[in-house]
């Protein structure tokens, strides 16, 4: 498919401003197993992916911290302090925080890690780096962090380096998942563990509906207002629709070698921890 | 959130639905993060206090990247509470989580008061109401660092709300503290005097003391009689 098929997958949905229910975001994998990928709902070629994606975060990367607190009422600071909480980070880890965007993780990682530990923020988009490097060096965060531009498919660095590895909402937005989790493996040390935090599927159908009514409506007119940008914000919508349901993820990380292999439901599903380790 | 040293993610069954009466469940319980809010309320508040410290001889050096757990039998959860010193700075970090610790305590809120009523830690430790495993030291230099704490409240208060509102609010603090006081003893005398007299449920001090001594007396006749007795007994026997 090309890019002009775009909404084929919703197409057969009886509306177009909310999710349609037999969308299945298992075909993210399929959809990636051949030169497309999705964008949100469109299918697109799989080489166009990247420079789309860049052109929601560049857009939208100085209102971002503004735009999560506002889209998740602050709730998103008590995923992120789960993650944390989730981690069994120590002083003297080596911590990876993939597509870390503005360093929320980043900062809290730091300070657990102190003098003998450090923390890479890695992110593709060179907006959200530089705002997440402004950010944390505001903060007088500087003495055991690291900023790098790297995709998560092709990740630069050694194998066996990190003791942790997250992602956080970020995974949504990698093209060929299953090839990010690979590198993500092989830069993770034996005993090291991959913490994804990402949107996932709500277990309760009137939370699912009521979630949908919300993303597709509301959230991209507070995008609007807020970052004047509601596209990006309905992209936003779609892609979590898109992204693989919890037990989709934690198979999809299975086969990239991770072992137990465990997913936690944080307010109802609407977001899931996944953590597997490798040995 | 489980309170061992298990890390907060566990295994979890999803459901395909979930009936409505477990939906709010759902939200209330582990939808707020509850464990999370707390830590993170917590960690806000001690860094702002730590913030308006003006004793500037605390450091924070000897313990920074150590990390104290606090085990609570009231919450479900552990409380970590780690320093990072960052050129000068000191932050506490504070997670629901116990997979690294330096020290641990696992105690109650009870214990605490009682810590704080300077009763030896030994004792609790040995009544098995403190439990202690780690580095001890940490531990020590926690508290210690936390009692050299010098904070001027007053003048904190003083630069938000301006000298006259702030002399204001605490002579109207110290006149409702006062109120409450003399209200609490009023209220004790009288329910003691309701419980007492009225209802006769509990009786007075001199009515316990007559009650003793008439015990006393009794039993000291019951002594003489009993000596009698036996003395009968040894004439009969003889």
């Amino acid at each position: 498919m090309s890019s002009s098929d775009q909404h084929s997958q919703n197409s057969d949905s009886s509306t177009n401003a909310s999710a349609p229910s037999d969308v299945d975001t298992s075909a993210d994998n399929s959809a990636d197993s051949k030169n497309t990928t999705h964008f949100g709902y469109k299918t697109i070629e799989k080489d166009d992916k990247i420079s789309m994606v860049a052109g929601v975060f560049h857009s939208v990367a100085k209102q971002y911290d503004v735009m999560n607190d506002l889209m998740s009422f602050g709730i998103h600071r008590l995923w992120k302090r789960f993650t944390i909480d989730a981690s069994g980070v120590r002083p003297g880890n080596k911590v990876l925080d993939l597509a870390g965007g503005t360093g929320d993780l980043t900062a809290k990682f730091s300070k657990l890690v102190g003098r003998e530990g450090q923390v890479v923020l890695a992110d593709i988009n060179s907006s959200m780096l530089n705002v997440g490097r402004d950010k944390l060096r505001d903060k007088g965060l500087v003495q055991n962090i690291e900023y790098v531009q790297a995709n998560a498919e092709y990740l630069p660095f050694e194998e066996n380096t990190f003791d942790i590895v997250t992602i956080a909402f970020g995974l949504r937005n990698v093209t060929d998942k299953d090839k990010a989790l690979r590198s993500i493996y092989s830069v993770l040390k034996p005993g090291g563990r991959l913490l994804v935090l990402e949107f996932s599927k709500p277990e309760n159908e009137l939370l699912n509906k009521a979630y949908d009514f919300y993303s597709f409506n509301i959230l991209p007119k507070i995008g609007e207002l807020v970052a004047k940008d509601g596209e990006s914000y309905q992209y936003l919508a779609e892609s979590i629709r898109m992204h693989p349901d919890q037990e989709t993820l934690k198979a999809m990380m299975e086969n990239a070698g991770f072992e137990q292999t465990t997913f936690k439901n944080l307010t109802g599903g609407v977001v899931a921890l996944h953590k597997g380790y490798k040995f | 959130m489980q309170r061992s040293n298990k890390s907060p993610l566990a295994a979890q069954t999803t459901q395909s639905s979930v009936p409505v009466s477990t939906l709010l469940s759902t939200l209330f319980s582990e939808g707020l993060l509850l464990p999370q809010a707390t830590t993170s309320t917590i960690e806000l508040i001690i860094n702002k206090a730590l913030a308006l410290n003006n004793n500037k001889l605390v450091s924070f050096a000897a313990i920074s990247q150590k990390t104290l757990t606090i085990k609570l039998a009231e919450l479900s959860f552990p409380l970590s509470f780690t320093v990072n010193n960052n050129a000068g700075s000191t932050y506490i970090m504070v997670r629901a989580a116990a997979d690294f610790s330096d020290c641990t305590i696992k105690t109650s809120l009870n214990t605490l008061k009682k810590l704080k009523a300077k009763q030896s830690l030994t004792q609790l430790i040995k009544q098995d109401e403190l439990d202690v495993s780690g580095d001890i030291k940490v531990a020590q230099q926690f508290t210690s660092i936390i009692e050299t704490l010098a904070i001027d409240w007053q003048s904190e208060l003083a630069r938000h709300l301006g000298d006259v509102p702030t002399h204001k609010l605490l002579q109207f603090g110290n006149k409702i503290t006062k109120s409450l006081v003399a209200t609490g003893k009023q209220l004790e005398a009288d329910i003691g005097e309701y419980i007492v007299h009225e209802k006769r449920l509990v009786v007075t001090s001199s009515q316990i003391n007559a009650f003793n001594q008439q015990t006393k007396d009794i039993a000291s006749k019951v002594d003489a009689l009993s000596d009698r007795i036996d003395k009968i007994l040894l004439t009969v026997a003889n």
